[in-house]
């Protein structure tokens, strides 16, 4: 059937731990994705970066090979813009100790210019690439996505298409063989090692995950789609498959009792000789993670990380409203584990949210940033489960020291300096945190910290009296009206004391009008 | 077969089947009621069987000799008993070959005029004329090579005539030595003499005999002979360290010049001084000298079997149609868009393959064109289209066997002028030959990219295609492009060789999948259901697929193979495999295609595939094995598969001895696969012309 769809050819470059992959494929205009061609080489970067530290010459030399081998692929399809490819690289590039140079190295010899993702940026990629298939998915399940890469093991809890917890545990086949190796220990032991080190790992897991729903075990990853292969034969990709725990534990014995040349050579076509060595310790994990669930059947999911970045490519929604509410599922929960007023959390969260839009001619910031303000709103107090006394900074502390789905390293920090200043001092060139930033960044802090004061003042009360807001400026000042309320004596004073920064910051002189009093 | 030497392990030896090959061959030679010249043809076709066979197969025991290995076969055949079986039956083969020749076909040749003749049936006038021919144009061209008294010997060309000449010297110790003239290279075998005959000739071999004391006009020529040997050639490039291939190839190429001598074809006239002098020479392993009685080198008679103005001696032609499916007024492209389009070769003309590299080459919308390329022709226009594509700016990946035997010289030759026009060209994959046969052709088109696939059971070779039966599958398959361009990326070594949905790859699982759609047949059978394999092959070698298809045969599965060559199942042994029927056909076209039909529970699974069943293919090359989708194309390769099996004129039935018996057409209808294929191809074509397409013509006034 003649359609009038319109398609354009892309591709996505995964550098993982034990192989680069590159998935090409074609983004119709309907935002549909069909993938022409799949690639994987095997690298030795993880075995590199978790046994030495670094990633060895020869690896990169391997690594701009085996890209360059990509690159003449990308020509047949066309593919020449920036536009049309993501490179990214996960935790063996990223905990290199000569990450640069890496980074630097393939730049040069390819003009490839790789993202070396930090675990949030992994996890909302994974999440993308998954999401269509949870939410198929029933919705009385509390469902935990697993993946145990050569570095980390990401886990994410959803709930009714919710986020309710993101975390990555320094736990990686990679980093398990190494832990074997280090002990010497012969084969008959390796399996009681292994076990202790991802029980002492994942010990906590189950207090994370919301258990009074039944619980799902969805699992993505090279090695458990190996398993699968193994345990159920072909099975498509698409609609996953379902294994269970006692056959993934028999298949998991018999691997980790192999030489892995017997691996390789038993399953050419599932394997690369590389990751021969992490195939045992990462199935034991998946086996141990169900069991720490208390869950016999597991289901394993053909996503992996390149469906998400073209997902990602296709929707263009790297920031969507799906997503903001996916992060803000992460932050009710950390705010929660530090006994924050959710109430006011909630209200001062949408009295920003509803700041920031009305003002976006005055803010001139993109969609991001309203999320990082939303984010920096809920969690504003959490710093005073510490102590009431400089609790901004407490919270600071606390925010850039957690794990939100989604978001990295440098927007935590960008979120916890909002936070931060929604009350004290205006930010300082001279304060932590707050000179590490760039220009931009220093200014887009200081804006959206001003407008969390002023949605902050708006519910000095706590009563959540105040809903809706209009905010009208001219060229000196920003009147904000409502007709919620009519007594707005507590916000308008706390307004007062708070409004210094958005003066600064934006030169309007700020004030709080009631409809109702007027009215009336 | 004498099965009296052959231990029974329910497997033939696989020397010994192909023996019973070319005897089949063999047997078309000797068939009386066969066309004369078609006869001729088999008879050359028996004798370059066997240069083949003695350089490859001989050579292959040969070299495991040397190195010690004495291992015995899978039929529990050592190498020394395998060459002395070998040895026996060749002898024998021998005989018959120049039994039909001298006793046969000649004596029908004469009746038809076509006469060889010696230089003593020549007349006073003729003599003259071989004179001055013999003085004008080969005397120069001919250059005497000298054997020493150490013995050390000028390089003697493998599978060249030759005459040796024994001379008498003034040397008491050595009072002979030898001489050899070199027969081979520009001079003609045959050589024209005008008599009344419509056709008279004298063979070089005579003519230089009968003028050979001219070089030696100080010495007397005491006698001679024409001899032939046969050199090794089953010299393989030692890919354990890495080279680079190309020098490689050139390397295995000189040395084949000079290998060892697996066998002494001479004349049966050559005294027993010369001959024993020849097997010092050449070393000539014990019981491989031939004396043939008759002219050597017998495949030189395809030139008279194939000889203009003997239309009437020679088979009627059969001029290949193209299929009604292809309209050559319609791009190709927008055509396999409409259906899978499956032809069979040479019924069916080669010609839209090569109409589709032409077009792909030029068409401004493809990208890129991916080709594997075995056994190419001399003036291949698919490398010339190649080439042009690469110079049209698309992007061209060519993985072209410089191993594959024999064709080495030419692959190089192709591979240098693709890389010349900028084709990224991949000679085969370290340790495996690349024989599967593919192009795909990625375009862009305002529905996304499109993978177009041909899929072939033969070389992209329009020469051999005229001579071979061969399957051509093309197709657009969405899936079927995905895993051939992931096959093409795994052989030219851009990814690690991945699980293909649809496809499969050798060296990786094909075996395996093989064995599992003949265990589901097994176990369908052993459960009552409906099962049944139909296979159509070249050779079954392979002993773990002989032991599943006797297993199979064993819970009741009924299969029919056909297979051509080389066939180490032993069918029809009860317990063992009553339910296997072995049938071969040997025609005027080579039965080259690889077709197999799984019943598979009523969903009648078919493939085609570039490999045979023998470890060879499914563990040393890298083949594919292609399902066939489409209903239509599904029907087209079934009905091929029944009409090779209903064969009765051209087929042989394997015995569980060994040996193979024509099928009787006795109390039946005559009927002859090829023909009836033939025939049904020219039809469709009639029958599409006979059919036009509806085009309603208004009429309209005319104006004046």
């Amino acid at each position: 059937m003649q359609t009038n769809t319109t398609y354009r050819p892309v591709a996505v470059i995964d550098i993982g731990t034990s192989s680069i992959r590159m998935a090409i494929a074609e983004i119709g205009s309907d935002c549909s994705i069909r993938i022409l061609d799949r690639l994987t080489q095997a690298v030795n970067l993880g075995k590199d970066t978790f046994t030495r530290g670094s990633i060895q010459h020869e690896t990169i030399e391997d690594c701009v090979q085996v890209l360059l081998s990509y690159q003449q692929v990308l020509l047949e399809y066309e593919i020449t813009t920036p536009e049309q490819l993501h490179v990214i690289a996960t935790s063996a590039v990223r905990e290199a100790s000569n990450q640069l140079a890496f980074l630097d190295r393939i730049y040069i010899a390819t003009e490839l210019e790789v993202n070396a993702m930090d675990e949030a940026e992994v996890n909302r990629i994974t999440y993308l690439g998954i999401r269509s298939e949870l939410a198929q998915m029933s919705t009385d399940a509390s469902i935990v996505v697993c993946e145990v890469g050569g570095g980390s093991t990401e886990l994410l809890a959803v709930h009714n298409n919710q986020i309710d917890f993101a975390h990555t545990y320094k736990l990686g086949s990679l980093r398990l063989r190494k832990t074997l190796d280090s002990y010497g220990a012969p084969i008959t032991q390796s399996r009681h090692l292994l076990e202790a080190e991802i029980k002492r790992t994942t010990g906590l897991l189950h207090d994370h995950v919301n258990s009074d729903y039944p619980l799902r075990l969805v699992a993505l990853g090279g090695d458990i789609r190996f398993a699968a292969n193994q345990i159920n034969g072909s099975w498509d990709s698409n609609t996953g498959a379902t294994i269970d725990r006692e056959s993934l534990e028999t298949l998991t014995n018999n691997i980790l009792a192999m030489p892995l040349e017997a691996i390789a050579q038993q399953y050419p076509l599932d394997i690369t000789y590389q990751e021969t060595e992490t195939l045992g310790p990462a199935l034991l994990a998946y086996v141990e993670i169900a069991k720490q669930l208390e869950i016999q059947q597991i289901q394993v999911s053909g996503a992996n990380l390149r469906d998400g970045l073209l997902q990602e490519m296709a929707l263009e929604e790297a920031w969507s409203r799906e997503f903001q509410n996916q992060i803000i599922g992460s932050v009710l929960d950390l705010g929660r584990h530090f006994d924050f007023d959710e109430a006011h959390a909630i209200h001062v969260a949408s009295l920003a949210s509803d700041l920031f839009e009305q003002l976006q001619p005055q803010h001139n910031l993109d969609p991001r940033y309203g999320t990082f303000l939303r984010v920096a709103a809920y969690l504003h107090e959490i710093g005073m489960f510490i102590n009431i006394r400089g609790y901004h900074k407490h919270t600071m502390y606390l925010i850039n020291n957690s794990e939100l789905f989604g978001l990295g390293k440098t927007n935590l920090l960008l979120i916890a300096l909002i936070a931060r200043y929604h009350r004290g001092a205006s930010p300082q060139p001279k304060h932590d945190g707050f000179s590490t930033l760039n220009r931009d960044n220093r200014v887009a802090v200081s804006k959206l910290a001003a407008i969390l004061r002023v949605a902050v003042a708006l519910d000095a009360s706590r009563n959540q009296g105040i809903h809706q807001i209009h905010c009208k400026t001219d060229t000196k000042q920003l009147v904000v009206s409502t007709s919620d309320a009519t007594d707005l004596s507590l916000e308008q004073l706390t307004l007062k004391q708070n409004g210094s920064l958005f003066e600064e910051i934006f030169g309007l002189r700020i004030l709080l009008r009631s409809h109702a009093t007027k009215l009336s | 077969m004498n099965n009296s030497k052959l231990p029974n392990n329910h497997l033939f030896n696989r020397e010994q089947s192909w023996l019973q090959f070319n005897r089949r061959v063999l047997g078309e030679a000797l068939e009386e009621s066969t066309v004369l010249m078609e006869r001729v043809k088999f008879l050359a076709i028996t004798a370059s069987n066997l240069d083949e066979f003695f350089m490859v197969r001989v050579g292959g025991l040969n070299i495991r000799i040397a190195q010690g290995n004495l291992k015995p076969d899978a039929c529990q055949l050592t190498p020394h008993q395998q060459l002395e079986l070998i040895s026996e039956q060749t002898h024998e083969m021998l005989a018959t070959q120049y039994t039909c020749f001298n006793h046969s076909l000649c004596p029908l040749l004469e009746d038809e005029g076509i006469k060889r003749l010696t230089i003593d049936d020549v007349s006073q006038e003729q003599h003259q004329r071989l004179s001055d021919l013999f003085e004008q144009d080969l005397f120069s061209v001919i250059s005497p090579l000298s054997v020493s008294s150490d013995g050390s010997l000028p390089l003697i060309g493998n599978q060249q005539l030759h005459l040796a000449l024994r001379i008498r010297q003034d040397d008491q110790q050595h009072p002979f030595r030898i001489a050899i003239l070199p027969l081979g290279g520009p001079t003609p075998r045959f050589i024209t003499v005008s008599a009344e005959e419509r056709h008279a000739f004298i063979l070089v071999e005579d003519l230089v005999a009968a003028f050979c004391q001219n070089y030696f006009p100080h010495e007397e020529v005491v006698d001679y002979a024409a001899f032939r040997i046969t050199r090794n050639a089953d010299m393989r490039v030692q890919e354990e360290v890495p080279t680079d291939l190309m020098e490689e190839m050139g390397h295995v190429l000189d040395e084949r010049k000079v290998s060892d001598c697996v066998r002494l074809e001479v004349a049966a006239s050559c005294s027993s001084e010369l001959l024993e002098s020849l097997q010092q020479l050449f070393d000539v392993p014990l019981g491989f000298t031939y004396c043939c009685d008759g002219p050597l080198d017998l495949k030189a008679w395809l030139q008279i079997a194939e000889m203009r103005g003997f239309e009437k001696l020679q088979i009627e032609p059969w001029p290949a149609v193209t299929p009604p499916q292809i309209d050559p007024s319609i791009n190709i492209f927008d055509q396999i868009k409409q259906n899978d389009i499956i032809l069979q070769h040479p019924f069916h003309s080669f010609d839209p393959v090569i109409t589709f590299i032409e077009t792909a080459a030029t068409d401004p919308h493809v990208l890129a064109i991916k080709q594997t390329l075995y056994r190419t022709s001399r003036q291949s226009p698919i490398i010339d289209a190649l080439v042009a594509a690469a110079k049209n700016g698309k992007s061209v990946t060519a993985i072209i066997e410089l191993k594959a035997r024999f064709d080495e010289a030419r692959n190089i030759d192709g591979a240098q002028r693709l890389e010349q026009a900028g084709v990224h060209v991949i000679y085969g994959v370290h340790g495996f030959k690349t024989h599967a046969k593919t192009l795909i052709v990625i375009r862009r088109e305002p529905q996304g990219i499109c993978r177009y696939i041909h899929f072939g059971t033969g070389n992209y070779n329009e020469a051999t295609a005229q001579l071979y039966t061969d399957i051509s599958l093309f197709t657009c398959d969405p899936v079927l492009g995905t895993d051939a361009i992931a096959f093409f990326n795994a052989v030219t070594g851009r990814t690690q060789p991945q699980r293909l949905d649809n496809l499969c790859m050798a060296p990786l699982g094909m075996r395996q999948r093989i064995l599992d759609l003949i265990t589901f047949e097994t176990q369908q059978a052993a459960t009552g259901k409906e099962s049944g394999i139909t296979a159509k092959l070249n050779s079954l070698v392979d002993p773990q697929i002989i032991k599943a298809l006797y297993k199979a045969s064993q819970a009741g599965v009924k299969i029919e193979l056909n297979v051509r060559g080389t066939c180490c199942l032993q069918p029809n042994v009860d317990g063992q495999s009553e339910n296997i029927r072995v049938t071969s056909i040997i025609d005027r076209l080579l039965e080259h295609s690889r077709i197999m039909h799984f019943v598979h529970a009523g969903e009648h699974r078919v493939f085609i595939s570039s490999a045979d069943w023998m470890p060879r293919n499914l563990d040393r090359r890298v083949e594919l094995l292609v399902p066939v989708h489409s209903q239509s194309c599904k029907e087209f390769l079934l009905n091929s598969l029944r009409s090779n099996m209903a064969d009765n004129q051209n087929s042989h039935e394997l015995q569980s001895d060994g040996n193979y018996r024509r099928v009787s057409a006795e109390g039946v209808t005559p009927y002859r696969s090829q023909e009836f294929l033939y025939q049904q191809a020219s039809d469709s074509v009639r029958q599409a012309q006979q059919s036009p397409a509806t085009n309603f013509v208004p009429h309209q006034r005319i104006k004046s």
